[in-house]
């Protein structure tokens, strides 16, 4: 016996053996002429079925991976997608924030509101300027669409103003060109939340749905001609003296994020011209 | 020549390892660390065949692997003809059953197959740093591999008689 002992492998074992070697010998020494052909009989009959099942699965893992990568992309996309209603609505508050800036020229600076979590947001509000931009207490702060409100107290960097929506805010307000006067406060509706109340119009004087009232300029704080909002309609008539009239607000706080906060030198000025009164029904100007 | 059950179990079980071989390897990407189950295959063939038929089927598979990788045409058929050979000489030694044996064995083919190889393709030089990182953990997949097969075919492979 060639190789091994008998139990092993017989001489017909040791003769297929040193055939297989010296055929496989061979074809490592054909020339590369001889070697393409033979190679690719070799792939295109008997090894068609298995080079087709593994073609299958390539094309079943590219798949599996393109559907990951399609999703990982559906979804960056739909987020990406979440966030764009909300830059479109800043992207015009600031668009309005810079037109009325031009229109007021100066006395003002601007500011950030840095919306909080809780249930005050919406009542007082804090501010990104502070005593060293030029902010001082009971300063105006407005908005493109109107009056938010007032500052309460000064940081040096921050401020927090009290917005319209407070309970105990209350402003002097005007309509009609300044004819007919009366104080404008929160009031909380169970259904549409804060809205505004315009008290102390005279019982004679009627005011139309829709007409557009605006800060006086009485007691030195807020400059005349700042919109407050709009008459809606008589809420309450008390005894042939007065109406209350419910209005319409022309500036949400809890949907502004970025307000300007007047200088005291502009608490004397009409700035009935710089405001847009438009601006009232624009996204995100009022409720 | 008549095929019994047992041979005929025997067949069953390799066409599922070739066909797994080349269905379920591309699925985990192009990896030269995935397991052989082609190879598996052989020496499952061989340590249950005689040494000539263990060599002609290490032949006929180097051939077809070849054929797909032709860049040194018969150098795999060189390697799996001896490691075919080898597997059916070795089979008083090597008990289908056990399986650290069986580990052992598979690794150590694994390992001779890539040595044979490179040294038929005369590309020592090239192959030798594969040979040094690569082939050890791909001969570590292809021996779990070979066990997890032996494991799920273990009643399917008992009682092959060799040819």
């Amino acid at each position: 016996m060639a190789i091994g002992a008998e139990r092993y492998g017989s001489r017909a074992d040791t003769i297929a053996f040193l055939a297989c070697l010296v055929l496989s010998l061979v074809a490592l020494a054909l020339p590369e002429a001889l070697r393409r052909p033979i190679a690719g009989t070799l792939r295109t009959t008997v090894l068609a079925p298995v080079l087709a099942v593994e073609r299958q699965a390539v094309t079943s893992r590219e798949q599996r991976q393109s559907t990951v990568r399609l999703r990982a992309e559906r979804d960056s996309f739909a987020l990406a997608a979440a966030f764009v209603p909300e830059l479109r609505a800043e992207n015009l508050q600031l668009r309005s924030i810079l037109r009325l800036g031009n229109r007021l020229g100066y006395g003002f600076v601007d500011a950030e509101v840095l919306h909080q979590t809780g249930l005050s947001d919406g009542l007082t509000l804090v501010l990104s300027a502070g005593r060293r931009e030029g902010v001082v207490s009971m300063a105006p702060v407005i908005a493109p669409g109107g009056l938010v409100g007032m500052v309460l107290s000064v940081d040096s960097h921050t401020s927090v103003a009290m917005a319209w929506t407070h309970p105990d805010f209350r402003v002097s307000a005007m309509a009609e060109g300044g004819r007919l006067f009366g104080i404008v406060a929160s009031r909380r509706l169970e259904a549409s939340g804060e809205i505004m109340e315009l008290r102390g119009i005279p019982y004679r004087e009627g005011l139309a749905p829709g007409t557009m009232v605006v800060t006086s300029g009485l007691g030195g704080v807020y400059p005349r001609g700042v919109p407050l909002g709009s008459v809606q309609g008589v809420i309450s008539e008390s005894a042939g003296w007065e109406r209350t009239y419910l209005l319409r607000p022309a500036v949400h706080p809890s949907q502004v994020s970025h307000v300007m906060v007047l200088f005291p030198s502009r608490a004397r000025d009409t700035l009935t011209a710089e405001f847009d009164t438009t601006a009232v029904s624009q996204p995100g100007a009022a409720r | 020549m008549r095929i019994g059950p047992p041979r005929l179990k025997l067949a069953v079980v390799l066409a599922v390892l070739v066909a797994a071989h080349f269905a379920l390897r591309p699925r985990f990407g192009p990896s030269p660390l995935a397991p052989d189950l082609v190879l598996v295959a052989l020496l499952f063939f061989a340590i249950r065949s005689r040494p000539g038929a263990g060599a002609a089927a290490g032949f006929v598979v180097g051939l077809l692997v070849d054929a797909v990788t032709p860049t040194a045409f018969g150098a795999s058929a060189f390697a799996l003809t001896v490691v075919g050979f080898l597997s059916g000489w070795l089979k008083a030694v090597v008990f289908p059953d056990n399986l650290l044996v069986n580990a052992v064995f598979v690794f150590a083919a694994s390992l001779a197959r890539d040595v044979l190889q490179v040294l038929a393709a005369g590309q020592l030089r090239s192959g030798a740093a594969a040979l040094l990182v690569t082939s050890p953990v791909a001969a570590l997949s292809t021996t779990a591999a070979a066990l997890l097969a032996l494991v799920v075919f273990r009643g399917w492979l008992r009682g092959v008689p060799a040819r």
